[in-house]
């Protein structure tokens, strides 16, 4: 019996987990390797419990198909005390673990993901926060407290005239604004950040993020003032359709915004930090298995990969474009500090670049580097030496 | 000669114990009894306390402050306990003066009697609360705790008992209302899901430490494991360790054990710890969903490592990992400081009974269905009601918390005369 149902595990991995030998030595161009699980592996998984050899398949290792299997028990369980189903925990997790083989997104099925100390719910159709993402938002929220402190020391005015201005674009869940109003609050008495998406889905789960997260008391109440969720596409210039642009928006929000360089004061208009996760995968990446199965086939492409470009941009690589938006109006803010998050470290450098052609024509001088690239900044937030996402962070000098 | 023979009374239930282990308990209980009086080491130590309390509560009726207050506090029982000990002296000495007057009529030499007798009962367990009063706390006595259960050798089977012992402490601590939590629980791989190859419970209640400090070090159990086939005994060990528990709020806490504080004895420095989150190859960011949120402390200087992948929050993980280590660290320093200290009295005493984390302390015999503590040569022969974390476990732990106040007792004792002698 048992042999048979190792049996059966083992073809299912070997079917749609691993990928053949003859493709992999055949294959010259970047197509990550999943490596298959040995067999030793897969027997050693099925004797310590049945569900395992199945959550193996999309979570690859021991240790991590344990703990995921742990956690949903303990929502399984959770649930059937909860919600009184006609079903027990147990053909609860089991089709929990049965979703989870095919790679539907953990997070989808337990309903949040922890972002920082908050608790990020999370739905079909809204990206996933990442915990690189995490750390940006710390080492953002970390600037952010550098540069005031500078700014106090040489004006010695410890009261803010106007609120630190926060803008997030392609919110998505909210992770970001509502972590960084929970970073900040504790150091600014007056705080506004403006978060914006342009999916109706996404908005509504940030709202509720928001709600869920005061409700816990994970968060000042004075949230549910400073933080606004508005709807816009960021890489629309005019308004048509729908949607409004991200100037018209802005417009309202900003006091002063789009007014030319020569009015006077500059306090009054303009942004402290500009964060943004925007979509940044290229079709190629997306198609070519870079892109993992699971966020491919569950998470919204909306959020992952920018649309094909019609309208002006032209010297950027098509999965730029949102950086050469965000960066332009960067500069339209006067953004004292703007952190990007990126795809690697080669589109880290390409926004750099980008950053810095751009930035020839403005006036002010700008910092720009990426983030993480010290051995220990690399280490302390769990970042591969080469690999993996990077941030860019520009810093306005003055 | 009056020191000398002190030094043997003190010294002689020290040897019935090594001579006969099993009766152990009752000897250092006869001890205790016919003990009574105090060795005059320990009165004048109490004496010493006791005029610094007097010194302290007058200078915290002039004027509040709150450092004094608390060691007044902590002097105040033994103050306290003292006068009771004189009190009861002094009518021993006022009703033995009157019946050896010869004036006093036979009513009231009858009732002075009665008095003396119940005064003469009564002086042991004063003497008793005052020596008790007088042991030094321990650092970490008022605070929460870690319990770290490791099998050691043995296998599979010491796998098996360490689950079981884990068992055990969740249940007499739920028993006790002291709410464990488990932090940690990995399971070796294998057959089945109870074969523990580390776990760390955190009891949060203040003062846990002093409640489960009796049970650090390894307990051995002797019995059929369900894996063998021919029938025979075998004898595995697992260890337990217990950790202190630092709040996380510091602000409460007195300087000596603030770890945030530099000049505290168990403050960590963070440049000397290393942190690793999981870093995993290939594509990051948006390209992947990734669920690990494992990390890895490492205290360079000591080379301890902890590692945590139980929560789902990194930052959660980050922060429990941050607890166990700081707890780890501490214990150690604290074993090192003892172990210090122990040097120094075993030169006075010639040997010591000190039982570190490397000691065999209890044996799990489950053929004979009995529990056997080394130190105290308890016995309970109710091993299922032990296991189940009942009132046997806690008679056991009773019974070495006894001991830990005699040994302590014993050394402050021959401290102060070796102290007095060299003087």
């Amino acid at each position: 019996m048992i042999c048979i149902y190792i049996y059966i595990s083992l073809s299912l991995l070997a079917s749609t987990g691993g990928i053949s030998w003859h493709q992999r030595s055949s294959t010259t161009t970047r197509i990550p390797m999943m490596p298959r699980i040995p067999f030793s592996v897969i027997i050693k998984a099925q004797r310590e419990n049945h569900l395992l050899p199945i959550l193996l398949k999309e979570c690859r290792t021991i240790d991590s198909a344990r703990n995921e299997l742990r956690w949903l028990r303990e929502r399984a369980v959770r649930d059937s005390q909860s919600l009184s189903s006609k079903t027990g925990w147990r053909s609860r997790l089991r089709s929990m673990c049965q979703m989870r083989s095919r790679g539907y997104p953990l997070q989808y099925i337990l309903g949040d993901q922890p972002f920082g100390h908050l608790e990020i719910l999370c739905r079909r159709g809204v990206l996933i926060p990442r915990p690189e993402t995490e750390s940006y938002t710390y080492q953002a929220a970390k600037l952010v407290r550098q540069m005031a402190r500078g700014c106090n020391d040489k004006s010695e005015s410890p009261n803010q005239a106007r609120p630190l201005r926060v803008i997030d674009l392609c919110t998505g869940t909210g992770c970001i604004s509502l972590l960084l109003h929970a970073l900040l609050a504790p150091h600014f008495q007056k705080l506004e950040i403006v978060a914006v998406d342009i999916s109706p889905t996404a908005l509504g789960l940030a709202q509720e993020n928001l709600k869920h997260n005061l409700q816990m008391g994970q968060l000042a109440s004075s949230a549910g003032t400073d933080i606004h969720f508005h709807c816009a596409d960021v890489l629309r210039y005019g308004c048509n359709n729908s949607v409004p642009s991200i100037e018209s928006i802005l417009q309202i929000q900003l006091p002063n915004f789009g007014a030319s360089d020569t009015s006077p004061p500059v306090q009054e208009s303009g942004c402290d930090l500009l964060i943004s996760n925007p979509p940044y995968i290229s079709q190629t990446e997306f198609r070519n298995g870079t892109t993992a199965r699971s966020v491919r086939r569950f998470e919204p492409k909306l959020a992952l990969v920018p649309p094909h470009s019609g309208s002006g941009v032209e010297d950027c690589m098509p999965e730029d474009i949102f950086y050469h938006r965000i960066l332009t109006l960067a500069f339209k803010l006067r953004a004292k500090l703007t952190v990007l998050e990126c795809g690697d470290s080669h589109q880290a450098s390409r926004v750099v670049a980008l950053h810095n052609r751009l930035a020839s024509t403005e006036s002010g001088q700008f910092s720009a580097e990426v983030w993480p690239s010290r051995e220990r900044d690399l280490a302390e937030n769990g970042f591969h030496a080469t690999d993996g996402s990077r941030c860019v962070i520009i810093q306005a000098l003055q | 000669m009056l020191v000398k023979s002190i030094c043997r009374s003190i010294l002689r239930p020290r040897l019935g114990l090594k001579l006969s282990p099993l009766r152990g308990l009752h000897t250092s209980k006869n001890w205790e009894a016919s003990d009574s009086a105090l060795s005059p080491a320990l009165l004048t130590r109490a004496r010493l306390l006791a005029a610094e309390h007097t010194k302290l509560a007058e200078r915290l009726g002039e004027s509040f402050d709150a450092k004094t207050a608390k060691r007044a506090g902590e002097l105040a029982p033994v103050a306290n306990i003292l006068k009771e000990w004189v009190n009861a002296n002094d009518s021993i000495v006022e009703l033995n003066s009157l019946l050896t007057d010869p004036n006093t009529d036979a009513e009231l030499r009858s009732l002075a009697t009665e008095d003396l007798e119940s005064s003469r009962d009564a002086l042991p367990s004063i003497s008793d609360r005052l020596k008790k009063a007088l042991i030094p706390r321990h650092p970490f006595a008022d605070l929460p705790c870690l319990l770290e259960i490791r099998p050691g050798a043995g296998g599979d089977e010491a796998g098996l008992f360490a689950f079981e012992m884990l068992r055990m402490y969740v249940a007499f601590c739920s028993r006790r209302g002291l709410r464990p939590t488990i932090l940690k629980q990995d399971t070796e791989v294998g057959p089945s899901e109870d074969r523990l190859s580390e776990a760390v419970i955190e009891i949060q209640a203040n003062g846990a430490y002093d409640i489960l400090r009796t049970e650090s070090g390894v307990h051995r159990v002797q019995r059929v494991p369900a894996t063998e086939t021919k029938g025979r005994t075998h004898t595995s060990a697992v260890s337990v360790m217990v950790l202190p528990s630092f709040p996380e709020d510091t602000s409460e806490m007195d300087n000596a054990l603030n770890f945030e504080d530099p000049s505290s004895d168990y403050y960590i420095d963070p440049q000397e710890v290393r942190v690793e989150k999981m870093r995993a190859g290939g594509a990051g960011g948006q390209h992947v969903n990734k669920t690990e949120s494992a990390i890895r402390l490492t205290h360079i200087p000591t080379n301890t490592v902890v590692s945590m992948q139980d929560e789902r929050s990194q930052q959660a993980n980050r922060r429990k990992a941050w607890q166990v280590l700081r707890a780890k660290l501490a214990e150690a320093r604290q074993e090192a400081r003892e172990q210090e200290l122990m040097q120094l009295r075993r030169g006075i005493l010639g040997g010591v009974a000190k039982m570190g984390r490397g000691d065999k302390i209890r044996t799990y015999n489950f053929g004979q269905s009995r529990c056997t503590d080394h130190r105290t040569g308890i016995t309970i022969h109710n091993l299922d009601g032990i296991l189940d974390g009942g009132d046997g476990l806690e008679t056991v732990m009773d019974s070495v918390r006894t001991w830990m106040a005699d040994s302590e007792v014993e050394a402050m004792v021959a401290e102060d005369m070796a102290n007095a002698k060299s003087k």
